[in-house]
């Protein structure tokens, strides 16, 4: 019983995750109708940068460490964030990649009317180059953030009652409630705001939202800087739990993000939520024998649903955008 | 005085097919100018260059004084020219009021604006009903109203209205006519394209006649109501 609660808590924790990271995928998909493939890179550019605004000490494997050496003494920056801080940066520089790759990988595209579908294939390109560049700068071994960067925190929680305790980590809990607040404040501003209804019609007719004297390009570039900062968070806040093991760790999540919302329907928030959630539970009942197969848990449940109901689990016939 | 609006020898084309050739039209201030011609003429074609949402080949747009050949279409709503498009172009997920304040994207006047949403419900009061409906779920009369409404939220100089009695019955159309005679009271330009030739030289000063991108026709709204190449093409 305490090892079931225990499992459902993990499972909505990671579900939760990957659900802010799947949103990332649904906000430039419901207004360019196309995946952006560069999300698993900013991903893990997210984590990398967030680890070294907390001034934690990069491998010398990588350029970054000699470089650092030389200006600074020793292979880090010489500052040390606290954890939050640097979560919101690395997440920034995360959304500012994320707005390069608009103006590299799809704006050229799409000003010459190509079709949505070639950049795919850009921003394959653009993710493989910055996974390269990553692999470059810091190496390919795993990264654990320090015991340290989560304060005096306990290490875990203790959901149960004395005598049965239920334990999860306390860093498990810091990504639940760090992907919750973020799907509020995403909900909110989609929802409630002037710029978030304008990105709704963009979404919803580019002609009509440039009627109405909306700069669509701008907001374009605003939906890559939300999506790259949702993707950023979802790097460190990984990286927090398990390390930020190599450049290419991103692109395991970047697939498992394409389940996600594939599961929940293509397009809108609250699919991109359920569809996390549905993965992340999934994922925590895969007993610990098997726990190998865990991304192959999800590919399954994915190829499940297709199968039964091809419109994603919430249902809607039609493509539901933000 | 020079023209609110001025097309001058315009060229648009669609990958290699000519749509618009030698377009020289004039709109003044206080006008109510019709755009009438067959399906296929060029008239949409005409208004989404001046929206800026296609490309001029040659030629110029010159709009008061100034020249918006290369504007971005947000700038041109910016400086006055809205639009309401043909097929209304509503979005149909976002409510009847979010709508109508995303006609004011490019204001920042609050109170202005709020002032303007209640001044479309007086004129439209059936859109006031449905406030906090879906525009998605407006039968066709009502979207057009919502179209127009929307458009003159940004408190246009110039409106562009494409087809707005397209698919209506005829009593609704009658309704939608008397709102442009109401605009054009208070002293909204208006560039009018139809279908509906007799209905929309009833209703205009000026009218052209567009066949297969180019105008040939032009003239005060009732001499082209008793001009015969007209009355044969378009009024039989
Ligand atoms: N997006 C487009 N691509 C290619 N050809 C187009 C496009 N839009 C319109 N056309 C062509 O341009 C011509 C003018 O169309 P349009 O301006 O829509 O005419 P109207 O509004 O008078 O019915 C037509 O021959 C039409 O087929
Ligand atoms: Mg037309």
């Amino acid at each position: 019983m305490n090892l079931f609660l225990q499992q459902i808590l993990n499972g909505l924790a990671i579900g939760s995750l990957y659900a802010i990271f799947a949103l990332g995928y649904t906000l430039v998909f419901s207004i360019l109708r196309v995946i952006n493939f560069t999300h698993g890179a900013l991903f893990a550019l997210g984590a990398y940068a967030t680890y070294l605004l907390t001034g934690s000490a990069v491998n010398p494997s990588g350029v970054l460490a000699s470089l650092f050496s030389a200006f600074f003494g020793k292979p880090a920056l010489p500052l040390a964030l606290p954890f939050l801080v640097s979560l919101v940066l690395g997440a920034c520089v995360a959304g500012l990649a994320g707005m390069l790759v608009e103006r590299i990988a799809f704006k050229p595209l799409r000003d010459r009317g190509a079709d949505p579908l070639l950049a795919l294939v850009s921003s394959l390109g653009v993710s493989i180059v910055l996974v390269n560049l990553m692999q470059y700068l810091v190496g390919t071994e795993i990264y654990p953030f320090p015991d340290t960067v989560l304060g005096n925190l306990p290490r875990a929680i203790n959901f149960g009652v004395p005598g049965k305790p239920v334990p999860v980590r306390t860093v498990q809990i810091v990504m639940f409630v760090v992907s919750m607040i973020l799907v509020v404040l995403l909900t909110y501003f989609i929802n409630a705001t002037k710029t978030g209804k304008a990105l709704r019609a963009v979404a919803e007719d580019t002609t009509t939202a440039y009627l109405l004297g909306i700069n669509t390009d701008r907001l374009i570039l605003l939906t890559f800087f939300l999506s790259g900062f949702l993707g950023g968070v979802a790097g460190t806040l990984v990286g927090l739990s398990v390390g930020i093991n190599g450049p290419y760790f991103g692109i395991a999540y970047g697939l498992k993000g394409l389940a996600v919302i594939v599961l929940g329907g293509l397009g809108d928030i609250p699919g991109a939520v359920v569809g996390g959630f549905a993965l992340g539970l999934a994922e925590a009942f895969v007993p610990a024998h098997y726990v190998a197969y865990k991304d192959a848990v999800a590919f399954a449940l994915l190829f499940i649903v297709l199968l039964t109901r091809p419109q994603g689990l919430l249902g809607r016939a039609a493509v539901q955008k933000v | 005085m020079s023209p609110l609006l001025e097309l001058h020898n315009l060229h648009v084309s669609y990958g290699g097919i000519q749509a618009l050739q030698s377009i020289n039209l004039a709109v003044s201030a206080g006008e109510v100018v019709t755009l009438i011609g067959a399906n296929g003429a060029g008239k949409t074609t005409t208004l989404r260059a001046i929206s800026r949402l296609v490309q001029a080949r040659t030629g110029s747009i010159t709009y008061n004084g100034r020249d918006i050949t290369r504007a971005r279409p947000d700038e041109v709503v910016r400086l006055g020219i809205a639009q309401s498009p043909e097929g209304r172009r509503m979005l149909a997920r976002q409510s009847v009021l979010d709508n109508l304040r995303l006609g004011a994207y490019t204001r920042r006047d609050r109170a202005g604006i709020e002032a303007d949403v209640a001044q479309q419900f007086k004129r439209f009061p059936r859109l006031a009903e449905r406030r906090t409906q879906l525009a998605g779920t407006l039968s066709g009369g009502e979207q057009q109203m919502l179209a127009i409404a929307r458009a003159l939220m940004s408190r246009p100089r110039l409106l562009l209205l494409d087809e707005p009695s397209l698919g209506l019955a005829p009593l609704v159309a009658r309704e939608i006519f008397a709102i442009i005679d109401e605009l054009r009271a208070a002293g909204v330009t208006i560039l009018l394209v139809e279908q509906n030739a007799g209905l929309a030289l009833q209703h205009a000063t000026r009218g052209y006649v567009l066949e297969a991108g180019q105008l040939t026709i032009e003239g005060p709204a009732q001499a082209l109501l008793n001009d015969e190449r007209v009355r044969r093409a378009y009024l039989g």
